[in-house]
């Protein structure tokens, strides 16, 4: 008999692009069951109800077993990058509605005369001013005064178009530092103009800065009402499907939160599916002993790094969506929220390799897709690509690609380096090794200025190869940023689903304070964080979290007085009255500051700029099936020799082969080799040991 | 040197750049390099020569850099230097141009001996002088000049210089604090690229350098010599200061060289600083030449060596060792403007008409609750327009600069804006129109007077048009209510106010042409007025 009073099961779902992942963790066994399925772009609901049957139907159980459905989705971003949002109106400061289009004033491109124009989300005739203004500190210059906004409404009224209004944005200069105007903007029109989808700037991003400020806030009205409309469908299909709780969002800041407040922030969910990834790599890390890491996830057509360090992924309030150059930065429109900071780049198994304007091999960023994909795919490709040369270099094996779903064409493959391979003088062997040491060092380029960033040594760090192509590529990146070692976890092929599930419910607060550190100025950002932590605490109540599990965490960014930008520095103090400035804080920031940069000012005092709270429920506890068998048997799992590519070789060497599927837990074995899988390939370089640990993950060691 | 391995290794140096300059964005203490990232990162070779520079840098100081580097390596010569030794100077004549332009160099040893060389140059907040900006006799009058020195001896900050640079400097903190903040940067850079070394095996940089430069300098060529050979002319006068200045440019494509002479631009002036010494007036001269003909090939200097660029000594394009040159900004912004207008018809569609040109202001001063402050704004015009695109609203050109947020320049100083907005009817109409310019307002609103300093730029001569478009509208500075023509150091008194009109972006091609949709599209966002349409297409709803 099956219990029903306890539900046992966790349920993740990740919608993409071009598929929906699903995950399901049963509490008590630990097993995890996936699923994916294609996603359907018009009707998001019914690719998620197929995926909630059919898991539920394996572990023959039905809706009221599921403790919690936790989704991501691309929805939100694809809505931005395809302007496919409300009709949004901005209300700003009289004089200030024009920095939606004038910016930073700044080129993404120095010396291309053809860049175009960063356009924003709101059309000038849609922008409207109303008189109010505060100063630098807070205080009101000039009061609110709500005629602007009847004058609006009037005029709207007149162009016969204040029905089809259906989101406003309001952003006043320092804001953040009282938010009193806004709120009394938000008075007026929830009275007034009842039917739309409100967004303050003081709520959405309360940080210094207007036109950042005013792009996130202007973000996140244009998609708050597809949002809502479409999380409430979802919660209600769910609800027929059988599911009896709430259902809850991730985060682009790695925690989890509730439909209401995901659909009055919806900006803060951009993210979310990229942030799970690197959430399932930090478990993956717990799993295999590594708090030290770099996330990489390289598939078809871009790679994703993060740097995680101590089980903690890198964060950044500095987010770009929708591109006009999709890899410039600067030519996106800012979101200013908390997001785990991933950089992506143009380099995935369909990057394009072509020859430059000075006759050098380049890859990508223009990429081959899905259709017609790589020459090898066999489906109408000519351009060569990374898969093509991974192909060709012996790394894929073309009657195993996708399990053997798919055949790869080796001559066709081949036939697209021909021209490459004449232009360059060389033959098609050394022309596809050429791009697979340029895609390479495209991504170690990024990964170690990301990592330097971070003052971290890439010495300690391992790298968590997810992805079709990542654990193709692991090897030569890990060797190259001379890391420990790479880590090719079991099962990856549905890391954001399952990233969901290992996240806490938490929420991230920011509020600009800028002082220079006092001991007064501590008590005022005792009383900041004492507000956040009030609004934390009431957003993790409605969630649902008991108030005795709740946690916060107070962070800071500091920076010396007089300096232009902040490092942001863990707070470990539950309350700051009290703390020495002189012979606590300041020696902390110091100590951080000079592990980055190499040195700090001693003789200069500090300046905070923004208060940063987390608000966290407990994490849950995901235990994953260890296999009993333990052998140190690898031989079992042979697939035979093949000829593979090590230019630290000299070239071709016969290589063993594994069947990821058949290695036991606890086998070894040296590089070179190969391990074959469904959904990807780990290359296996010399110089290496790997081992199979108790849960199927590859941990490969790379000698000195 | 084969294919794949140069691209590899130049991709590399040029992620180093980035890094360093990521470096000193975060670790600045001024608004001019944090936010405004007024400076450059550039890797030079043992021989002097730049390699690459960071993604960001603004392209002119990449062409100087390796002209200042030789002048420093010819008093500190390479086998002298010790590790841990740093160069800098800010003489305008060796460096870029202005005092403010502090030029860094920092050798990198790599077995036991210098290989490369670590070069910013960055605009730091002060360097003392008057506190006028545009209105000086000499270039004594306008700050401290540090010819070529050593500002660390071994890794030792140099005393004394550190000293005289502080002492001679309204706010030493900031300027000592971007000071240290740069050396700090170069030994993150020296040990990226040692390490670089290292894992190539290599002994130095000199065939890698020596095949980016060849390649390059050959692209340079094959583009320029695809160009038809003649002499293109074209005179432009400019607002100078206080009198018009005209620059004349004789442009002659000579097989793969382009010979750029000046002969016939006005001579050097004392009215206002505003002479530009050669190195800046050759960095201009290339600029529109790399954007139309090479734009995505990384800035070194192999591309450089193809252009050739004279101008007769003592004319504004080539001033001497005395003059005044704070301002040079105001006549070297306009050089691509006379280089377009001379050789737009071989161009096609890589031709920009004038742009509206950057209009820098600063406060500076004591007030409580602020301290000691100094903010700088580096807004714009709108710029020109292109053969086939309207051009953009305010953004840098020909340099490249951020805005400081209004927020930023408030919690700095006593300061409130009462507007930073569109300016309708500020472009140059045309088949494609120029850029909407923008008026920003300012009020002190603090207990005390302050300085301010500003230099505006085409408020009587106006951004040119090309063929057949029509100029931008010139721009216009009032103090509380009247206009301004002259700009000595302003004593910006509590209450008053500056109201700043910018220039508009000039247009490209016949009014007639532009299609009437796009009017009333211009119409409907407000750059233009009802009154403007009529007056500047004819047009009649």
């Amino acid at each position: 008999m099956k219990q029903k009073s306890t539900a046992r099961y966790r349920f993740g779902f990740d919608i993409g692009g071009t598929f929906t992942d699903f995950v399901l963790i049963d509490g008590e066994s630990g097993k995890i069951h996936s699923y994916k399925t294609l996603t359907t772009p018009h009707e998001p609901a019914k690719a998620v109800m197929e995926g909630w049957h059919k898991l539920l139907a394996d572990v023959a159980g039905d809706g009221s077993d599921v403790e919690i459905a936790i989704h991501g989705t691309t929805l939100i971003t694809n809505a931005l990058i395809e302007r496919k949002g409300a009709v949004t109106i901005l209300v700003t400061t009289s004089g200030f509605s024009d920095v939606l289009d004038t910016q930073r004033e700044m080129r993404y491109d120095i010396y291309d005369l053809h860049a175009p124009q960063v356009h924003h989300l709101v059309p000038r005739p849609l922008r409207f001013e109303v008189t109010e203004r505060l100063d630098g500190f807070g205080a009101v210059v000039q009061p609110f005064d709500a005629s602007g906004l009847q004058q609006m409404s009037d005029t709207l009224t007149a162009a016969g178009v204040l029905a089809e209004i259906e989101a406003v944005a309001v952003s006043f200069l320092h804001s953040y530092a009282n938010p009193s105007h806004e709120e009394q903007a938000k008075a007026w029109l929830t009275e007034r103009m009842p039917h739309v989808a409100l967004s303050l700037s003081s709520e959405v991003a309360p940080q210094i800065r207007e036109y950042e400020r005013m792009s996130t806030t202007v973000c996140n009205a244009y998609v708050q009402p597809l949002t809502e409309r479409y999380l409430r469908q979802l919660q209600g299909e769910l609800s027929d499907g059988g599911f009896q709780k709430k259902l809850y969002l991730m985060l682009s800041s790695g925690g989890i939160t509730t439909l209401e407040r995901a659909s009055s922030f919806p900006v803060r969910l951009i993210e979310s599916g990229p942030a799970a990834g690197v959430l399932a790599a930090i478990f993956y890390g717990e799993m295999t002993g590594q708090a030290n890491l770099v996330s990489f996830d390289m598939g078809g057509t871009t790679a994703k790094m993060c740097v995680i360090r101590n089980g903690q992924p890198a964060m950044s309030d500095n987010f770009e969506v929708a591109r006009v150059h999709r890899f410039k930065r600067g030519s996106g429109l800012p979101v200013r929220v908390p997001t785990i900071e991933l950089i992506e780049i143009g380099a995935g198994g369909g990057s394009i390799a072509h020859l430059g304007e000075l006759g050098l091999l380049k890859v990508g960023p223009e990429s081959s897709g899905a259709d017609p994909g790589p020459a090898c795919y066999g489906l109408g490709g000519t351009a060569p690509t990374v898969t093509d040369a991974d192909l060709l270099l012996g790394y894929l094996n073309p009657d195993y690609f996708l399990g053997g779903r798919m055949q790869l064409d080796r001559a066709a493959a081949e036939a697209s380096m021909v021209p490459l391979a004449q232009r360059l003088g060389i033959d098609t062997t050394a022309t596809a090794h050429g791009i697979f040491q340029v895609v390479n060092e495209n991504m170690i380029s990024a990964t170690r200025v990301h990592v330097a960033e971070r003052g971290v040594d890439p010495r300690g760090l391992h790298l968590m190869a997810f992805g079709g192509a990542g654990p193709v590529h692991a090897h030569a990146i890990a060797r190259a940023l001379k890391m420990a070692g790479y880590i090719c976890p079991a099962g990856a092929g549905v890391t954001s689903a399952l990233g969901f599930l290992t996240a806490p419910t938490a929420f991230e607060f920011a509020r600009t304070f800028m002082a220079k550190v006092t001991s007064n100025a501590l008590l005022q950002m005792d009383a900041i964080f004492a507000e956040l932590e009030a609004e934390g605490r009431q957003t993790l109540l409605e969630a649902g979290v008991p108030a005795a599990d709740i946690t916060f965490a107070r962070r800071a960014d500091l920076r010396h007085v007089g300096q232009g930008h902040e490092i942001v520095i863990d707070l470990p103090y539950a309350t700051l009255a009290g703390v020495d400035v002189d012979q606590e804080l300041r020696p902390l920031f110091y100590r951080h500051y000079a592990e980055i940069y190499g040195y700090a000012h001693q003789h200069l005092g500090l300046e905070v700029a923004t208060c940063r709270l987390t608000a966290s429920g407990p994490r849950p506890k995901v235990t994953v099936q260890q296999s009993e068998r333990q052998t140190d048997a690898a031989e079992t799992a042979g697939k035979g020799q093949r000829l593979v590519y090590f230019a630290e070789l000299g070239g071709f060497v016969s290589t063993p082969v594994y069947d990821r599927y058949r290695l036991p837990p606890g086998a070894t074995f040296a590089g070179p080799a190969i391990v074959e899988e469904r959904d990807s390939t780990a290359v296996v370089g010399p110089h290496s040991s790997v081992r199979v640990d108790a849960f199927a993950n590859l941990i490969v060691t790379l000698q000195e | 040197m084969d294919l794949i391995t140069l691209e590899i290794q130049w991709q590399r140096l040029i992620s180093i750049m980035d890094e360093v300059d990521n470096a000193t964005v975060r670790t600045s203490f001024s608004t001019i390099v944090g936010e405004s990232r007024d400076f450059a990162c550039i890797l030079v070779d043992e021989a002097g020569s730049s390699l690459c520079q960071s993604n960001f840098s603004p392209p002119n100081f990449c062409v100087v850099l390796p002209r200042t580097s030789k002048v420093l390596l010819e008093k500190f010569p390479l086998h002298t230097l010790a590790e841990g030794d740093v160069l800098c100077t800010n003489d305008p004549w060796i460096g870029t141009g202005h005092l403010p332009d502090y030029v860094v160099l920092t050798p990198v040893f790599w077995q036991g001996k210098p290989v490369a060389f670590m070069g910013t140059v960055a605009h730091l907040t002060d360097v003392g002088g008057h506190r006028g900006d545009i209105e000086a006799y000499d270039v004594f009058t306008e700050g401290i000049r540090i010819p070529p020195s050593k500002l660390y001896l071994a890794g030792q900050e140099n005393p004394l210089l550190f000293d005289v640079i502080g002492s001679n400097c309204r706010v030493p903190d900031m300027v000592l604090g971007d000071l240290r903040a740069i050396v700090g940067t170069h030994s993150l850079g020296a040990r990226r690229l040692v390490e670089f070394l290292n894992d190539y095996g290599l002994d130095d940089i000199v065939a890698l350098s020596d095949e980016i430069h060849t390649r390059s300098e050959r692209l340079m060529r094959e583009r320029i010599a695809a160009l038809p050979d003649g002499v293109f002319e074209f005179g432009l006068d400019i607002d100078g200061y206080i009198e018009t200045v005209h620059l004349q440019a004789r442009v002659e494509i000579r097989g793969s060289d382009i010979y750029v002479d000046y002969t016939g631009t006005s001579p050097q002036t004392r009215l206002g600083a505003i002479n530009c010494v050669y190195n800046t007036t050759y960095a201009s001269t290339l600029y529109p030449f790399k954007c139309a003909l090479v734009p995505r090939i990384p800035n070194n200097e192999g591309l450089f060596r193809p252009v050739h660029v004279t101008a007769p000594k003592g004319c504004i394009l080539n001033c001497d060792g005395t003059h005044p040159v704070q301002a040079r900004a105001k006549v070297t912004n306009n050089i691509n403007q006379v280089l377009f207008g001379a050789v737009w018809p071989i161009l096609g569609e890589h031709a920009q008409a004038g742009s509206g040109s950057i209009w820098p202001f600063s406060f500076s001063g004591q007030a409580d609750g602020y301290g000691v402050f100094s903010a700088h704004m580096l807004p714009h015009g709108g710029r020109g327009a292109m053969a086939e695109l309207d051009g953009l609203p305010p953004i840098a050109f020909p340099h490249n600069s951020a805005v400081t947020a209004i927020e930023v320049m408030e919690t700095r100083a006593p300061l409130l804006f009462l507007c930073k907005e569109f300016l309708p009817d500020s472009a140059g109409a045309g088949y494609r129109r120029g850029g909407v310019s923008q008026t920003i307002r300012v009020r002190n609103i603090g207990q005390a007077p302050m300085n301010a300093r500003l230099r505006p730029d085409k408020m009587f001569c106006e951004p040119p048009g090309l063929n057949g478009g029509k100029p931008g509208k010139v721009g216009e500075v009032r103090w509380n209510g009247s206009v301004l023509t002259r700009f000595p150091p302003l004593e910006f008194k509590p209450g008053d106010e500056l109201e700043m009109r910018m220039p508009g972006g000039a247009g490209f091609g016949a009014v007639a042409e532009r299609p009437r949709a796009l009017v009333e599209r211009d119409l409907a966002l407000g750059y233009i007025s009802a009154e403007g349409a009529a007056a500047d297409y004819g047009y009649t709803p």
